[in-house]
């Protein structure tokens, strides 16, 4: 196949809008090609496909989501085709329907960022059932019960070996920790407020998980940096508590949706952005990358395994609240949530998310997400390139939303605007990078053929909701918006070797419910799969 | 041959710790297994299914192609089929015959709207505060049974998960805990409890609701024939243990009042959360019922009942489930898969069963298959096939494969279905 | 003959849930399934010994199966899930899904008509 003749974005690469021909042949980017097959790509914007770096798409979490909230499905309810399943979209997508609309969105690659290592299992069947993109998920390990138990007895290396068991087993491929400690504390009903409180029961700190996590993610040489929802998350004042995470270590660490955890103030009333402080963090100190996960104004469902974070949602709101605390490893809460651009806090919200894409200088450093359905759904992304790629555009929403964003935000006073390069690099280039995978995220020879074809238009947000073409795996899969053709991506997991040990089956066969034999995620529950290894 | 940790597929305690001994193809013992799980290795080769097609009234042997063929050519030209059964196959299973009720634009309906279906709309209602079962192995020490009698139901719950087990943080097993059993009659569950609270029939609500009261701190009295010390007695310790547990069971979804019920119970233990850790579980029946509201979940965005005329799915229990379908006699054909609703049904819902075509798949053979159009045998799960299976706690399992089959597994033959109807 | 009123809940019992796997046509089914489960004292006032039949009838239909001592309290009568309990359960599902298979009004007497096999059961529901 030959894409000829398209303006490439191709930030890895170091191309910025050339005009250029792109030849695929057998799923990957060659030199030449001799298939008659031609994309005339003239006018149109040739990118890498796109990679999101942290979503939640599937496994218990977010199908307990989907069960909760009938009311928004028949919102937005989705028929089916002759190469398309039915389904529903808004907050809390199905399984086919996540996957086709992340395929007309030009993305490719999809990271699901939390998963209870018990429930790997169903991660991996709704995987299949998800459509045209490659996957992967991160396993949560800031509250297990191992990891708590070897940090206490300073027993690094079998910490070392049991993260790697744990991603063998799950089929798991980076390291997630969410509100490290707190969960468990949670599953008391309790909480960690600093890095150095103890957790409950257990002579450990978040900033040991942290730190001890940490380096083991660079012994075991995992491709992608430990990714860390930090404590206090949501709580005003938070961004003291993730600067000081930042600085715990000198390891790769990526901050996921910092957003919610870039507030300064004391308690809602006075709750401000403290993004310039997080920003000014990040621009000195290489080691970090974060994702933003901007809001978006309208309807989500919130979701996290930070139990205690979700309970006080639901008695801040009063919506439905649904708990689910995990055996052994982690848990998780949900409550529906309405971003409102009257209310002062969302409002500010918003714009944290912004100042942070704007205020942080090295865009291979801060990423786009909307920690989907969290901040918002996923198919809102080109609304928030709009946003960075136009100041007037900002400035339209700002001027709609509560007055008291520009008191408490520095939003108004930038002027910063994202070119197309820019915009490549936050959603394709960055992340790829980030993750580790090599073959993703731009279009040199030997890289997979997954292209998004955008028109360029004067509406970003329009040219970015619809793909004209997106090749996957050197097949058109997506035409002028619309799936073309079905495809079975590929679910990337990390060997790092990680045996179980004796101790690991005498405390499977104690305190699990369920047998170590039938723990580990089989082979069949991978029909598509690449094993990446370490470095 | 000996097989290990064989995962037992009849309740939704989805046991994993079987072993099941195989001489010559037959299971000849199982060892740890309940006495349901026993019987159901031990007999899994009697009164099994053949391929059969009703013809001059009369069930006649036919090949299984044949089988497949009619049960094709019947959804094909139905108007408004009605799927219904999955509860005891694998998640597979599950997804195909979703897809197939897609396709065919009919009803899809799984056991949970005669079983938890009512816990499912409160779910969606309310919201639920809920745990692993290993949370309660490990931490639980109240532990209240609602209407339900894992005595005879689940047989290994107290052992395993809930009662007698050691934990973490319960590491005198029993002795760590108190048991509450509230129950309109003695039963196998009732002698294990330090209090057994025997309630009126159909007055859940009303006591869970002076519950809720006494837990808030108001006057409740007497309540539906409960004094008023029991109800401060039981709140006082619901508030005051450090991990409590409310399972629930039929009891709540089948009396009267129904999700109304489920309402109050879910919001008891949310509203104890204001003062301890609280959880409250469903306990699943079939082995893979929970399996079954998981894919349909992931697959539509809803749980049961659900319905494709329109080409994208529509949810609504009492309109598109089974019973209702069957009693307004709606439906002009029916699949039924992996349960047997000529024995759970009430009788003018079967009725209509019996005069619609009906095809059954299941391995074995079922009152419905007797009054059935279309007969296709199938492999046991998780006797002659894998897959998986989501325990009562959603917790998914990979159930294991101990003897050779002798027919397709219920995935083949819908997927077979499938491409079928497609090429018709 | 006496009728009197109870409260009829239908639930699963160990020996119903093995009997099954045996097979819905077997003796154990039969055995097992066939049954209502009521206290000594509603069985003398209705005149009925432990292993005789009893007629259960509803507004919604009636069924013969035998009875067994039970520790159930006075006006409650228990039967185990399965087509016999399935012929007095309404089909009225208050917008639910779910008949209501516990707690429905019921009249029980002694009576002369056999119990019936499931094959009859199905034979009946054949006839609609």
């Amino acid at each position: 196949m030959m894409i000829k003749n398209g303006t490439v974005y191709d930030p890895l690469n170091g191309i910025d809008g050339e005009r250029m021909d792109i030849f695929v042949e057998n799923g990957k980017i060659v030199e030449e090609s001799k298939e008659k097959e031609v994309i005339d790509a003239s006018g149109l914007m040739v990118m890498p496909g796109g990679v999101d770096i942290h979503s939640h798409i599937a496994g218990s979490k977010i199908n307990i989501g989907r069960l909760l909230r009938p009311e928004d499905h028949r919102k937005d309810v989705v028929p089916r085709t002759e190469i398309t399943r039915s389904g529903v979209g808004y907050t809390v997508p199905t399984t086919f329907v996540t996957g086709y609309r992340y395929a007309e969105l030009g993305y490719t690659t999809v990271a699901e960022a939390a998963v209870p290592p018990i429930g790997a299992r169903h991660v991996h069947e709704e995987f299949a059932d998800t459509p045209m993109i490659d996957k992967m998920m991160f396993p949560l390990m800031g509250n297990n019960y191992f990891v708590l138990k070897y940090i206490e007895e300073d027993e690094f290396e079998k910490l070392k070996n049991f993260v790697a068991f744990l991603l063998n087993a799950t089929k798991g491929y980076a390291i997630k920790m969410v509100n490290p400690g707190g969960v468990e504390s949670w599953k008391w009903g309790k909480n960690v407020e600093s890095l150095d409180d103890k957790v409950e029961n257990y002579d450990v700190t978040p900033r040991e998980v942290i730190t001890n996590l940490a380096k083991v993610n660079e012994e075991l040489g995992l491709p992608h940096s430990v990714h860390v929802h930090c404590n206090n998350l949501g709580a005003p004042g938070n961004f003291e508590t993730t600067i000081e995470t930042m600085s715990a270590l000198r390891e790769r660490i990526h901050i996921t949706h910092i957003q919610f955890n870039s507030y300064a103030g004391e308690d809602w009333a006075s709750f401000a952005s403290g993004a310039p402080e997080v920003a000014n963090y990040i621009n000195k100190n290489e080691h970090v990358t974060c994702d933003v996960g901007q809001v978006v104004f309208g309807d989500a469902t919130t979701m996290t395994a930070d139990g205690p974070w979700q309970h006080t949602l639901y008695k801040l709101t009063g919506n439905k609240w649904v708990n689910s605390d995990v055996e052994m490893e982690t848990g998780a809460g949900i409550v529906p949530y309405v971003f409102r651009e009257r209310n002062l806090v969302n409002a500010i919200q918003w714009a944290i998310g912004l100042e942070l894409f704007l205020l942080i200088e090295d865009p291979w450093r801060v990423y786009l997400t909307t920690d989907h359905p969290n901040a918002g759904p996923f198919y809102h992304y080109p609304k928030v390139i709009s946003w960075l790629m136009s100041n007037e555009k900002r400035g339209e929403l700002l001027a709609k939303t509560h007055k008291g964003v520009s008191k408490m935000t520095t939003l108004s006073d930038i002027d910063r605007e994202y070119s197309l390069y820019e915009i490549a690099i936050i959603t394709r280039a960055a992340t790829a990078k980030a993750l580790g995978l090599r073959d993703k995220g731009h279009l040199g020879i030997g890289a997979d053929a997954d292209i998004a074809i955008y028109k360029l238009e004067d509406d970003f947000e329009r040219s970015f909701s619809r793909a004209k073409y997106v090749i996957k795996d050197g097949e058109i899969v997506v035409r002028d918006g619309k799936i073309a053709k079905g495809h079975l991506g590929r679910t990337f997991w990390v060997d790092a070797g990680g045996e179980a040990t004796d101790e690991i089956k005498e405390i499977f066969s104690e305190y699990y419910t369920l047998n170590f034999e039938n723990y580990p995620v089989q082979e069949e529950y991978l029909p598509r799969q690449e094993v990446i290894s370490c470095k | 041959m000996i097989h290990e940790h064989v995962v037992c597929p009849f309740c939704g305690c989805l046991c994993d710790d079987l072993e099941v001994t195989v001489e010559d193809g037959k299971v000849v013992n199982t060892k740890r297994g309940c006495i349901i799980a026993k019987s159901k290795f031990m007999n899994h080769d009697r009164d099994r299914a053949k391929p059969m097609l009703r013809k001059d009234d009369e069930l006649i042997g036919v090949s299984i192609e044949e089988a497949m063929d009619r049960a094709a050519e019947i959804l094909r030209s139905a108007d408004h089929p009605l799927i219904y059964g999955l509860s005891s196959t694998e998640c597979d299973a599950q997804r195909a015959a979703t897809e197939l009720a897609e396709l065919v634009g009919g009803t899809i309906d799984n056991t949970a709207s005669v079983c938890h279906g009512p816990t499912l709309v409160s779910v969606q209602a309310v919201g639920v505060v809920k745990c692993t079962l290993g949370e309660i192995k490990n931490r639980a020490d109240l532990v209240i049974f609602w209407g339900c009698n894992p005595g005879e139901a689940h047989l290994r719950h107290f052992l395993r998960y809930s009662v007698l087990s050691k934990g973490l943080f319960t590491q005198e097993g029993r002795k760590d805990r108190t048991v509450i059993v509230v129950d309109v009659r003695e039963n196998a569950s009732t002698k294990l409890a330090d209090i057994f609270l025997k309630i009126r029939p159909n007055s859940d609500f009303e006591i869970i609701s002076a519950l809720r009261a006494a837990i808030k701190g108001h006057e409740v009295g007497d309540v539906a024939g409960v004094a008023d010390g029991t109800i401060k007695e039981v709140a006082e310790k619901m508030k005051s243990c450090k991990f409590g547990v409310l399972f629930f069971g039929l009891g709540l979804t089948m009396s009267k009042g129904k999700h109304m019920n489920i309402d109050a119970a879910l919001s008891l233990v949310r509203d104890l959360n204001d003062y301890t850790k609280f959880a409250i579980n469903s306990m699943r029946g079939h082995f893979n019922v929970a399996g079954a509201n998981e894919v349909l979940i992931w697959q539509t965005g809803y749980p049961y009942s659900v319905n494709f005329s329109r080409g994208y799915p529509r949810y609504n229990p009492g309109e598109f489930s089974a019973v209702d379908v069957l009693s307004r006699k709606e439906c002009d054909a029916a699949l039924i898969i992996a349960a047997d609703p000529l024995s759970s049904f009430p009788l003018r819902a079967s009725e209509h069963l019996a005069k619609i075509p009906t095809i059954v798949i299941d391995p074995k053979n079922s009152m419905t298959s007797l009054v059935a159009e279309v007969v296709i045998p199938t492999a046991m799960v998780g006797v002659e096939c894998e897959g998986t299976a989501y325990r009562m706690d959603c917790i998914p399992i990979r159930l294991r494969k101990v003897v050779e089959p002798e027919f397709p597994s219920d995935k083949e033959v819908l997927e077979e279905i499938i491409e079928k109807v497609k090429a018709g | 003959m006496i009728r009197m009123e109870v409260v009829l809940i239908s639930g699963r019992t160990a020996k119903q849930g093995a009997s099954l796997e045996v097979g819905k046509t077997s003796e154990e089914y039969f055995e097992n399934v066939a049954v209502i489960m009521m206290n000594e004292d509603d069985m003398k006032e209705i005149g009925v010994q432990e292993g005789e039949p009893v007629k259960i009838s509803t507004e919604f239909g009636s069924t013969v199966v035998k009875c067994k001592k039970s520790e159930v309290n006075r006006g409650i009568a228990f039967m185990p899930y399965g087509p016999w309990v399935n012929m007095v359960i309404g089909m009225d599902t208050h917008g639910t899904g779910m008949p209501s298979y516990k707690g429905a009004k019921a009249e029980i007497s002694a009576t002369d008509e056999n119990v019936l096999t499931v094959g009859e059961i199905v034979d009946l529901i054949r006839r609609g």
